[in-house]
């Protein structure tokens, strides 16, 4: 049986908006927008699920909810087996967020004052963090510029050490949300690279968000594709599309959807 | 237990001091301030109202003034940063960039929001420390019959009783992220009433009665009578008392309304917002 390392059931995410001021006479009023409707989707150990879709689609919400980071209004989701709802210390021990943004950095720190810092708040002791961000930067190719602060960095730079503050807890999923976004070619390459030879080989679960097709088509085993707020399609990435590409899949799938609202 | 706090002072110091000039200048505005105030002491020391509303202190009126003012603006500082680190280090982070990265770590908000003032609580007791020196070594203020374990204890009770409050004004910032009330009424009212500047005996007497709902006329007083005048725990025991009673009021109070308004910024979506 095929370890299932994120599962979600009908998981909705509603986003209630008041008038408040900008309608004095019905300031109490409000509005409901569904950012996330009804997703199921399960995910297995070592897979490298790609989330696709257009912006606004949805897919950084959901990510959010999977990462703690927003609570859902419906439907139900577990992480590394633990309950999205009940159970967020737990989930939050078991992922990493990576992200494209480059702010989520102490500027003025060294890329490894920054990583010390983080490591503490995984809850690595003094000695153990001291290793793991060694090896951390060694994975990352950044040893050499961990002393450099990060204001320094270039964009490709700070990305790796977005990607060795992922990896210093050891984490079962990495989330990574347009991880891609601002590097060029190369460096984009490198992180392709890195995501297949060395995360999915070491059986970690990867759940990248972007709307990068060639990315998702290069690099996912599995895809999903969300549009306003729905998942209108999902399957393994070369059976999904039949003969076409996914980029023809995706373009053609996403008309049709917003041609039906 | 302590290596998350640590991690937060030691990140928080590294960047303060990256601003070297800001840092230099915090404590030449310190000297600055406590000279102006020397003049001022001088200047009200002649006034005999004054040397009746500060009876309590004794000796030469405008030495007694002097450090009358003095510990009341160098403690004041605790106030302010108990009032307003919670809230603006969460407003920082959040514009910054890196509560969001925080968050997705298995440390509790809670655990960040109070490590996150840490280094706020320890620079102004560096600066506390610098206000006493100055005016103890270049303006002759008399700290030779301080009690310091009253003084500690009234301190440690004033950072509770603040920070209570403080914790509220950060519950405000999660959700509304900017316009809290809190800091702005208490802090003002506080400075206006609570004895910074002078003694509330020289207000009217329905003035001094709402002095006693703020803790920081209850903090200094023990805090001045302890450093000036020897004050030991029984004769402070009654501030004391009134600090630990607020403390014990609101410090549950603040922790609901924080976990409330951590809630209703998860639900929003709006946490790393600002």
């Amino acid at each position: 049986m095929a370890d299932v390392v994120l599962e979600t059931h009908n998981l909705t995410k509603e986003f209630i908006k008041r008038r408040g001021f900008s309608s004095p006479l019905h300031p109490f009023d409000k509005t409901i927008f569904t950012a996330v409707k009804n997703i199921s989707i399960t995910v297995e150990r070592g897979e490298i699920f790609g989330l696709l879709g257009p912006n606004g689609a949805g897919k950084t919400t959901l990510t959010k909810m999977l990462c703690t980071l927003i609570l859902p209004s419906g439907g139900s989701a577990s992480v590394c087996g633990y309950d999205l709802a009940k159970q967020q210390g737990n989930v939050k021990a078991s992922i990493a967020l990576i992200s494209s943004e480059e702010r989520s950095f102490y500027w003025r720190l060294t890329g490894r004052q920054n990583l010390e810092f983080f490591a503490a708040l995984h809850g690595l002791a003094k000695d153990e963090a001291r290793e793991r961000i060694d090896e951390a930067l060694d994975q990352v190719d950044m040893t050499a510029a961990a002393g450099r602060t990060f204001k320094e960095y270039s964009t490709g730079m700070k990305q790796r050490i977005g990607l060795a503050r992922g990896l210093l807890a050891d984490p079962d999923i990495f989330f990574m949300d347009e991880p891609t976004k601002g590097l060029d070619p190369v460096a984009t390459r490198k992180l392709h690279d890195f995501i297949i030879n060395r995360m999915a080989a070491e059986g970690k679960t990867v759940f990248l968000a972007t709307h990068h097709l060639a990315e998702a088509e290069q690099v996912c085993n599995r895809v999903g594709i969300m549009s306003n707020g729905e998942m209108v399609a999902s399957g393994v990435t070369g059976e999904l599309t039949g003969d076409s590409s996914l980029a023809e899949y995706f373009h053609a799938l996403i008309s049709d959807t917003e041609a039906e609202e | 237990m302590l290596r998350k706090p640590l991690a937060f002072l030691k990140k928080d110091f590294l960047t303060e001091i990256s601003y070297r000039f800001s840092f230099v200048l915090q404590f030449i505005s310190i000297f600055f301030s406590v000279v102006m105030f020397y003049f001022v002491a001088q200047l009200l020391g002649e006034s005999p109202t004054l040397q009746q509303k500060l009876g309590d202190y004794g000796g030469d009126a405008s030495q007694s003034y002097f450090a009358f003012v003095l510990i009341g603006i160098a403690f004041s500082n605790y106030l302010s940063v108990g009032l307003t680190s919670f809230s603006s280090s969460i407003r920082a982070e959040q514009m910054i960039g890196t509560l969001e990265a925080m968050l997705v770590t298995p440390t509790r908000l809670s655990n960040i929001v109070v490590s996150s003032s840490l280094w706020s609580f320890a620079f102004t007791s560096i600066q506390v420390a610098v206000y006493l020196l100055i005016g103890g070594i270049f303006f002759g203020v008399d700290f030779g019959n301080a009690s310091p374990l009253p003084a500690i204890t009234a301190l440690i009770l004033t950072v509770v009783a603040f920070s209570s409050l403080g914790i509220i004004s950060a519950s405000f910032i999660m959700i509304f992220k900017r316009g809290d009330p809190i800091a702005w009424v208490i802090a003002t009212s506080s400075t206006l009433l609570g004895g910074v500047y002078y003694p509330i005996t020289i207000l009217p007497e329905w003035l001094q009665t709402l002095s006693y709902i703020f803790p920081i006329t209850y903090a200094l007083r023990a805090i001045r009578m302890s450093l000036l005048k020897g004050a030991g725990f029984y004769d402070v025991g009654g501030d004391l008392l009134a600090l630990v009673i607020f403390s014990v009021i609101m410090l549950p109070i603040s922790l609901f309304v924080f976990r409330y308004a951590v809630a209703r910024a998860k639900r929003d979506g709006s946490l790393a917002y600002y």
